[in-house]
């Protein structure tokens, strides 16, 4: 009989074997059973800590005095939970973000307040009382599996003078288990083989400890879920408002350099043909009229260009809807692009401009960039989500950068995106197609 | 005929480029250079050496003061060349940078004022020959940011319109026949003002506008 064993499967088991044989040596290991041993003594002193001044601070309750001991007493709990969080970052590599500094009102009795309030604080706190029984739990597992391990490997050469019935040993193995044979080779071949087994395991059953209290240290010692939301919130405002200041610059620029300039050019211009009619003794009318022809002209280009600012400040198409906007656009783009619409509300205006100017973006890009034959658009409520869907079959390699300016007006875009929570997700292999997926809320 | 004004221009918008050269053509200048950015304004002054610079303010690359940072270098290397300083803003803070030393031959004028030909062309006259020009907005901010405003409060409003004429740069007659009054009354007025402001009177049009400038700003 021949066993067929997969070239894969073989490949993943010597990988794992690989992994077991290895991971005592790894520095990850050492730093995690040493991360055990720290943790478990900065518990020990955390705990008294809190646990003297909250015993103290509920006793004095009935005084002033005591508000201001478990005023403390949080505020400590807080530092402390600092320290956990810069041991972790340390022994363990893991980044926990730090939460809002301490900013108490002003004056003792502001911070007091501030201090008993301090929810950071209070978690940090419960992570101590979490942490020492945890911490215990941690030593017993760690020193049980090395301890054994390493009486185990020594045994059979005089190392521990009796076999080794200890701890965790004691809950896997019977009680007589190492009596096996009781003497001779057999009995110390047995012991050495658990030692073995043991050491291989060691590193896991630490592991398994330490990722518990990796989970607890994220649920307490970082930033509470909605501290974390607010800041994400406050990074989306700041883009916003960055967006904005943009923005008015450019129209600012827009503004200064042609429809202002357009019309000095004007006014100089008829100011010229003015005095020029004023002289009557040497009145050129041929001159004149050049210089009406060339203030008419400048006067229109003013005019086209104030419209077509107007109309990237506000596209007028949009007071009609967004089926409207979109089909103008479809219709001015230089590719052929189809459009299919199917909505069934009407989303706020902000997130139609938003939805607006992307799809007049893309199409700007599917022009200048893709070589595309035809583009489509593809417009869709799903629930209370918007999805935009702009397709072309050109060359692709369109990507998301925050350098080149060629991109510029994308990542401009998925800021504005962000802002009210949305999605923009590119996909746009070489040689295309590119398809881009814009999912926004119906209502900001 | 004297022999024309030579004129360098420096200003990025194309259409204002070339409307000015053909209106400074047209009055009988000579245009020795137009450029579009501060670097080429000043390898165009060492060359042709004119006798007076319409800068703008706003030029390339980062469209917030160069045409003035140019403007105060080429004062300090060529002495006697009139700038004439082009904007669609006034600040007050570049005009007070621009007289920090001297006002002869230095003008700040709005670029609407180019709509005004005749005005226009006497300022640019009034900067190339040493004089000064400044923009009438630019004297009624100094005017009414200035911390004197107790003081400009005993002027009489005939003073008040003196005072204005005097701080644009204008000269007695120039004053006189905006006014339709005498010299003699303008320089009546104008040694009123002087004295009310307790200033020494200078006989030199550009001194008296510092003086009455550095006054007000104080």
């Amino acid at each position: 009989m021949v066993i067929v064993v997969s070239e894969e499967l073989e490949t993943r088991v010597r990988e794992i074997a690989r992994t077991i044989l290895r991971t005592p040596f790894t520095k990850r290991t050492w730093s995690e059973l040493f991360f055990l041993v720290i943790g478990a003594a900065l518990a020990f002193f955390s705990f008294a800590f809190v646990g003297v001044t909250m015993a103290a601070g509920v006793i004095l309750a009935v005084t002033f005095i005591g508000f201001a001991i478990v005023g403390l007493s949080v505020r400590g709990a807080r530092g402390i939970g600092g320290i956990h969080r810069g041991v972790a970052r340390w022994l363990l590599d893991e980044q926990i973000e730090d939460p809002d500094p301490f900013a108490p009102r002003p004056g003792f009795l502001g911070w007091l307040q501030s201090a008993l309030r301090d929810r950071i604080g209070w978690r940090a706190m419960a992570y101590v009382v979490i942490k020492v029984p945890l911490a215990a739990f941690g030593i017993f597992v760690a020193f049980s599996v090395w301890f054994d391990s390493f009486t185990c490997l020594t045994y059979p050469f005089g190392g521990a003078s009796r076999p080794p019935e200890f701890g965790l040993v004691q809950v896997f193995f019977r009680p007589g288990f190492f009596s096996i044979g009781s003497s001779g080779f057999l009995h110390g071949t047995a012991i050495f083989f658990t030692g073995v087994v043991l050491f291989l395991a060691a590193p896991w059953a630490v592991r398994v400890v330490v990722y518990i209290d990796r989970c607890l240290m994220r649920a307490l010692l970082g930033p509470a879920a909605m501290a974390i939301r607010v800041r994400s919130l406050e990074h989306a405002r700041a883009q916003t408002l960055d967006a904005s200041a943009a923005t008015l610059r450019r129209i600012e620029r827009d503004l200064h350099d042609g429809t202002q300039a357009q019309l000095v050019a004007l006014a100089m211009r008829l100011g010229m043909a003015k005095e020029k009619l004023a002289d009557t003794d040497h009145l050129d009318l041929d001159q004149v009229s050049e210089l009406v022809d060339d203030a008419h002209r400048g006067a229109k280009e003013a005019i086209i260009e104030l419209r077509d600012l107007a109309r990237g400040i506000h596209p007028p198409a949009l007071d009609i809807g967004l089926e409207g906007a979109l089909s103008t656009l479809a219709a001015r783009s230089t590719v052929p692009t189809e459009l299919t619409l199917t909505l069934n509300d009407r989303p706020t205006p902000a997130i139609e401009a938003i939805a607006y100017f992307c799809v007049a973006e893309l199409l700007a890009n599917v022009a200048q960039h893709a070589n595309a034959s035809r583009a489509s658009i593809t417009c869709a409520q799903h629930g209370r989500w918007l999805r935009l869907v702009v397709r072309d079959d050109g060359m692709g390699g369109a990507q998301l950068s925050r350098v080149g300016s060629s991109s510029s007006g994308l990542v401009g875009l998925t800021d504005r995106v962000h802002a009210v929570d949305g999605r923009f997700d590119i996909v746009s292999p070489s040689r295309g197609p590119t398809v881009v997926t814009v999912d926004l809320p119906m209502h900001a | 005929m004297t022999t024309p004004i030579r004129v360098v221009i420096a200003e990025d918008s194309a259409i204002l480029r070339d409307g000015l050269v053909q209106l400074l053509v047209d009055r009988g200048f000579v245009v020795t250079d137009a450029v579009s950015e501060p670097d080429a304004l000043r390898r165009s002054v060492e060359r042709d050496c004119p006798d007076v610079a319409i800068v703008d303010i706003r030029m390339p690359p980062t469209f917030t003061d160069e045409g003035l940072r140019a403007a105060i270098d080429l004062r300090r290397l060529h002495r006697g060349l009139g700038i004439l300083m082009f904007s669609q803003y006034i600040e007050t803070r570049y005009a007070a940078e621009l007289l920090a030393d001297d006002a002869a031959g230095v003008g700040y004028l709005l670029k609407d004022r180019v709509a005004d030909v005749s005005d226009f062309v006497d300022a640019l006259v009034r900067v190339a020959s040493g004089g000064t020009a400044l923009d009438p907005e630019v004297v009624t901010q100094l005017l009414g940011a200035s911390r004197r405003a107790d003081s400009i409060s005993v002027l009489s409003a005939r003073e008040k319109e003196v005072l204005s004429l005097m701080a644009e740069g204008r000269s007695n007659v120039a004053i006189a026949s905006e006014l339709v009054i005498s010299e003699g009354a303008v320089e009546k007025h104008v040694a009123n003002i002087f004295t009310k402001f307790d200033l020494s009177v200078s006989q030199s049009d550009h001194r008296r506008i510092l003086a009455v400038l550095r006054f007000l700003d104080s």
